[in-house]
């Protein structure tokens, strides 16, 4: 198996993006990779395409097919992953092991999602129907009603407190104001969300005992990169990025029937088996950006993942043990709480964030110093199907 | 008239493990040979929330949902009749019934549904 690395890095703004397309919004994403990578007219073997929705919100199917004649990559390989939220690392996990097999030389991966051009009631329903369709669906459970149950049980076994869960909102939402390509660029008050009278009608319940600053937005977006084989990517102009290790898991659908509910094994094994591929540990890890749908989640995470012992991610989150300058500085990007989370594109551009961290491009107000090795935690599903990257830099 | 519990759970005929919903291999031992069972007794409540976005089909401010443990120890998510969570605590006992859950094409769907029983 060949070393691969990530030589092209791309985004375009997160948020409500009425005036573009699915397809204007995965090319506009796939260029700048292209771009960056130094690709000029040159085309790719192959095209992986995350996104979870094309069908039943943009009524559009075979989108990778699409999108190569779109972006004159044709005769290149396409096809479209659909893995839940989780896609979009899914579809770089699908790219790089075409790489590191030798089948391909270059290839684009590229996640998008285009979410906010349907009612809140279709987009809730879009995202519910992952749920099992027998056993869950039927009774209007959401994912938010996922994490409120998980919270709970959480808070119950490991002590997680909703102060700790206003750190991690407090934290993601002050970082997106530094993000450019954040759906939400507005920094939360304390007060306004907790601790006074107005935070009743400011932050609402959402799904208890989740408010509504607990929850990340509903956005359209789209993140691409361009993955080639490590010894290639050294005649390349940008700092070569090399995907260390990966791990993929997963677990029951129904929270019902996992022995332990507030145990995240599949984002546990996932990392552990990134960890082992990449030969580091997690306190080898200078940024991770893990998948924060819900406050909750970062803090399950960062225990789940090593970072943490149970009950210790809550608490290092309130010490600011996970801010820009602490002990793990986690979704300095502002995470998805913050940046948004078009399902499909997430997973793409947790990458594309770390990438930037490991280039040292960012503005010093959100690079993390001299960052050598980077985590990404895609979460798909509640937890039943999640991928785990660890990035290196190569100097 | 009560109705009856339309769940059907699956034990495991090598290994006695209960699932809820099917799979066609045990999640514990791979075993393909299962006895249908249906939930009996009362329930535990193991965890709830209440939900104020609600999805496509509902047409209603608000939904308590949670997942409960029957005596026949099947676990199942149903829909709470309560006011307010302020009523419910994990572990409490909860009535399990069969009733209209939402409705499809102006038909009621039925489910499950818990009552706080303390």
């Amino acid at each position: 198996m060949r070393d691969v690395a990530i030589i092209g890095a791309g985004m375009i703004p997160f948020g409500r993006r009425d005036e573009d397309t699915l397809m204007e919004m995965l090319a506009y994403a796939s260029l700048k990779a292209l771009d960056d990578a130094g690709l000029g007219d040159k085309t790719v073997d192959a095209v992986y395409v995350a996104n979870m929705g094309g069908g039943m919100l943009q009524h559009q199917s075979a989108i990778a097919s699409s999108l190569v004649d779109r972006l004159s990559l044709l005769p290149a390989a396409a096809e479209t992953i659909e893995n839940g939220p989780a896609s979009g690392a899914s579809a770089i996990k699908n790219g790089l092991l075409a790489v590191a097999s030798g089948y391909y030389d270059y290839v684009l991966v590229v996640g998008g999602e285009k979410m906010r051009e349907v009612t809140g009631w279709r987009a809730t329903d879009f995202v519910a129907t992952m749920t099992h369709p027998q056993a869950e669906y039927p009774y209007g459970i959401t994912l938010p009603g996922m994490a409120g149950m998980f919270t709970r049980l959480y808070m119950e076994k490991h002590g997680v407190t909703r102060e700790q869960l206003l750190a991690v909102s407090l934290k993601n939402q002050e970082m997106g104001t530094l993000n450019p390509y954040a759906h939400v660029e507005m920094a939360l008050d304390r007060g306004g969300i907790f601790d006074s009278p107005h935070s009743v009608v400011n932050n609402p319940v959402s799904a208890d005992p989740l408010h509504l600053y607990d929850l990340c937005p509903v956005s359209d977006g789209a993140a691409a990169i361009v993955i080639c084989p490590l010894e290639m990517a050294k005649k390349h102009n940008k700092t070569p990025i090399h995907i260390a290790g990966f791990g993929q898991a997963t677990d029951t659908q129904t929270l019902q029937e996992r022995e332990d509910p507030t145990d995240l094994k599949a984002v546990s094994l996932a990392a552990q088996k990134a960890f082992e591929m990449a030969k580091l540990k997690p306190s080898d890890i200078h940024v991770a950006e893990l998948h924060d749908a819900f406050t909750i989640l970062e803090i399950a995470e960062s225990e789940h993942v090593g970072f943490f012992k149970k009950g210790e991610g809550g608490k290092a989150a309130a010490a600011g043990k996970t801010r820009l300058g602490g002990q793990i500085p986690i979704n300095v990007s502002g995470g998805l709480k913050a940046r948004g989370h078009p399902v499909g594109a997430t997973g793409v551009a947790q990458m594309v964030d770390i990438v930037w961290q490991l280039r040292h491009e960012l503005p010093k107000n959100r690079q993390v110093k001299n960052a050598q090795n980077g985590l990404t935690v895609n979460f798909g599903g509640f937890g039943n199907n999640v991928l785990a990257f660890v990035l290196k830099r190569v100097e | 008239m009560n109705k009856e519990i339309a769940i059907t759970a699956y034990k495991c005929k090598k290994c006695g493990k209960i699932h809820y919903p099917f799979h066609d291999r045990c999640l514990e031992c791979k075993g393909r040979e299962f006895e249908k069972m249906h939930p009996e007794g009362d329930a535990t409540l193991l965890a709830y929330t209440v939900i104020f976005n609600l999805p496509w089909g509902f047409d209603q401010r608000f939904l308590i949902l949670g997942v409960a443990e029957f005596e026949n120890h099947v676990k199942a998510m149903g829909q709470i009749k309560a006011d307010s969570v302020d009523q419910l605590k994990t572990g409490m006992k909860v009535k399990p019934s069969w009733e209209p859950i939402k409705k499809q094409y102006g038909e009621d769907v039925y489910g499950l549904k818990f009552e706080p029983m303390e």
